[in-house]
């Protein structure tokens, strides 16, 4: 199958816009509606069987998920990743999307797999339950609007490491240059309310950081 | 400061008793199974260690295969909440006199996992460690060295006390249960007994028990064998 018949098959879809990035590499941008359709006759009509994964991405700026459903050929020895765009929904309407279960049994995996980490609801999955994470009682954590490391500060408690013998060496002129707590505090977001005072905070750090550089050599 | 815990000791009778722990304590530093649960990337450096080219049997540590028969848990590199679960079964199975050695800056602090929602951070919370061996990761030297230290603690525990570390987990159990519960819920529970093993080893002290026990009483159930079944 060259170019200009895998064209053909994949022009039966409305609103899709093909790149040939490579010989072994074609992306597809569809609209959600589109999709199962799309995928549907790539694997009835170009012989692309094998949907090796499916990958989610989170543009909080657009408030969209990217799906991209990656699906290979042993034939044409080609991939075919198609992307979309489904709405972010919001915490009390998470985002859904409509299975391919039906087409790919693989889905199961990486639907069940999407739904965990992203909060994506796959409507005709069979299993859209806990996977991985059985610990986990939080927000989907691949979230952008998941900040780890608040998380983190407000669970977890740290070592103080402070020995005599590096304070000796911080005496004398040497010891760490940044210290972990330094650089742990000036993430710290859980009691600063805005983005822009912990970039403050950090550059606060980075700065430091040079300094001690600087003064080295 | 830790304060003392006192505990009530059991009256020694026998003059000797004194040069028969100081034997016994020679014999268990002489000879130590080690059990490596191997969580992260450290256990990369435990082959080297313990075949040919820095041979561990020379110290007398020889890997054991199931907690049971193990002196030693070592655990090398990040824990993740769900793997820490399985680290305090697996420890909380082990016989006593039993030692923690941490192996890797993960167990220290997170290490370079400090960010992470998914990794436990500080391993001393959830259960006493003996030797945390620092480094990203350590080499065969170091595991030796720190295994070495062990040896030593456990041979002067008499003098320095650094040898008896699984004793805490006896006697502040309310403090390490308490942490075990805020990660994993407050419906947490081992099958293993640990107040009933308190009692058992001597061990029970004014902060064995607390509010997090009696959580834990509400809820226990007790021990039944499980149905053996193919789902």
């Amino acid at each position: 199958m060259n170019k200009v018949q895998i064209d053909e098959i994949l022009n039966k879809v409305n609103g899709i816009k093909i790149t040939h990035k490579r010989k072994t590499r074609i992306r597809v941008d569809v609209d959600a509606d589109s999709l199962p359709t799309l995928l549907e006759l790539i694997k009835g009509r170009a012989s692309y069987i094998h949907l090796s994964a499916i990958t989610c991405v989170d543009w909080i700026a657009d408030n969209q998920f990217e799906l991209v459903y990656h699906v290979w050929s042993y034939e044409e020895k080609c991939l075919i990743s198609a992307h979309t765009r489904i709405d972010r929904g919001s915490e009390k309407n998470p985002a859904k999307y409509i299975s391919v279960y039906d087409l790919f049994k693989p889905a199961d995996f990486f639907e069940r797999d999407i739904f965990e980490m992203y909060g994506v609801t796959f409507i005709g999955s069979p299993r859209m339950e806990k996977f991985i994470l059985t610990e986990w009682n939080g927000v989907p954590p691949m979230l952008k609007d998941f900040d780890a490391e608040a998380y983190v500060q407000e669970t977890f408690k740290w070592t103080d490491y402070n020995p005599d013998w590096l304070q000796e060496l911080t005496d004398q002129g040497g010891g760490i240059a940044v210290k972990p707590e330094d650089i742990r505090t000036a993430g710290n977001t859980h009691n600063m309310s805005t983005h822009r005072e912990r970039d403050k905070a950090k550059a606060a750090a980075v700065k430091a950081n040079d300094k001690m550089q600087g003064w080295k050599q | 400061m830790k304060k003392e815990l006192k505990i009530k000791q059991k009256e020694r009778t026998n003059p000797l008793a004194h040069v028969f722990d100081d034997f016994i304590r020679f014999c268990q530093s002489k000879s130590l199974f080690m059990l490596h649960y191997c969580t992260g990337c450290g256990a990369i450096e435990l082959p080297p260690a313990m075949t040919s080219r820095f041979d561990m049997e020379r110290l007398g540590i020889q890997p054991m295969v199931t907690p049971r028969q193990a002196d030693i848990l070592l655990i090398t590199g990040y824990v993740s909440i769900k793997t820490l679960k399985r680290v305090i079964l697996t420890y909380e199975q082990m016989q006593s006199p039993k030692y923690v050695i941490g192996i890797c800056s993960c167990t220290v602090n997170g290490g370079m996992y400090w960010q992470s929602y998914a990794t436990a951070k500080k391993l001393n919370e959830y259960m006493p460690v003996d030797v945390y061996i620092a480094g990203c990761m350590p080499r065969p030297e170091a595991v030796m060295a720190g295994l070495q230290r062990l040896k030593d603690n456990i041979r002067n525990d008499k003098k320095e006390h650094k040898g008896s570390a699984w004793k805490d987990y006896f006697k502040r159990y309310d403090y390490y249960l308490g942490n075990q519960q805020a990660l994993f819920g407050e419906d947490w529970q081992t099958p293993t007994d640990i107040i009933a093993e308190a009692k058992l080893y001597g061990l029970e002290t004014e902060e064995t028990y607390g509010k997090h026990t009696k959580l834990l009483e509400k809820h226990q159930t007790p021990l039944l064998p499980q149905e053996m079944r193919i789902k």
